[in-house]
């Protein structure tokens, strides 16, 4: 009997720490997101001369805003010919500094010419949410406002490549 | 037969003992199995991206099945990286989780940060889904941003 009671002892004894068992068990999963390039021009203000008498000179400026969180090259499609005025009479080339400003009023970096279709400023990448302004500063000689009356107008083409 | 009076009581908790063993030995077949990553998407820099739990296409989801009560423990990463060791914090708070019926309905909404308990049965399986916010910078890099959330179910012994 004795014996008896000690196997049965000894079952209850190994049932027991199983019932006590816990079990865990592991598992994962992604979290992801991707932060998008921001590339993209704002809204111009244009350059204008104003209304301008015959045989004097003129000036004036205009900008548009750029906002990037990456790298850039700026460069002018157009050439030498950037920022051509045509109108009733012979074409007129005004003659531009321009370059890049953190306000719209100042070069912070001034471009070594306006008419050139290479890589007039190169940036690589960006340590975050850049807002910069491409300026263009124009001036018209006297020579060159005497000539026909009427409108003269034009577009100046920036091309602004992520980089 | 007193001796052996004496011995009913413990065949008959030895042999209750039995079942309850097995039972336990059925528990053992807790499963987790992930559905969804938890995907924030596309991200504006300076731009909170939050995933709520009743955004089906974004939250995480990861189904249970089983049996019995279970403890969800979460190990939350503090923010999406980069390769390049850039960070996205990220934050999560009560709410930003919850169990569901497998048709989608709600069981309860959860503190991620807590232990939550659920009751697994063998005829169902029960979603376990997670929302959270991402907190970019304007200073957040353009890029792929990953982490990994950690589920450690819990099954307490009897």
């Amino acid at each position: 009997m004795n014996r008896t009671l000690r196997l049965v002892a000894a079952l209850g004894m190994l049932a027991l720490p199983t019932l006590a068992q816990a079990q865990s068990i592991t598992g994962s999963i992604a979290a992801t997101a991707t932060i998008q390039s921001v590339f993209s021009f704002g809204a111009p203000t244009a350059l204008s001369f104003g209304n301008v008498t015959p045989g004097t000179t003129a000036s004036g400026s205009g900008y548009i805003p750029m906002q990037r969180n990456v790298g850039v090259i700026y460069s002018l499609p157009d050439g030498a010919t950037t920022g051509q005025l045509t109108g009733p009479g012979p074409a007129i080339l005004p003659t531009y500094t321009c370059g890049v400003g953190t306000t719209s009023t100042a070069f912070t970096t001034q471009w070594a010419n306006c008419t050139s279709t290479a890589a007039l400023q190169t940036v690589v990448g960006a340590s975050g949410l850049v807002n910069e302004f491409v300026i263009f500063n124009g001036s018209l000689s006297a020579a060159q406002t005497n000539t026909v009356p009427g409108l003269y107008s034009g577009t100046i083409h920036i091309l602004a490549t992520p980089n | 037969m007193t001796s052996r009076t004496g011995l009913r009581p413990l065949f008959a908790l030895l042999l209750a003992s039995w079942p309850v063993r097995a039972g336990a030995q059925s528990q053992k077949s807790v499963s987790i199995t992930p559905v969804q990553s938890l995907s924030f998407g596309l991200l504006v820099p300076g731009l909170r991206g939050a995933v709520r739990i009743t955004d089906a296409s974004r939250r995480a989801v990861v189904a249970l099945a089983g049996r019995g009560p279970v403890d969800i423990t979460l190990v939350l990463p503090s923010s999406l990286d980069s390769p390049t060791g850039e960070r996205i914090p990220l934050q999560f708070a009560t709410g930003d989780a919850a169990f569901l019926n497998a048709d989608g309905s709600t069981i309860s909404t959860l503190d991620p940060l807590q232990v939550n308990r659920v009751q697994l049965r063998n005829d169902r399986t029960i979603l376990f889904v997670l929302g959270g916010t991402a907190v970019t910078a304007t200073t957040t890099r353009p890029g792929q941003y990953t982490a990994r959330v950690t589920l450690l179910v819990n099954q307490p012994g009897t």
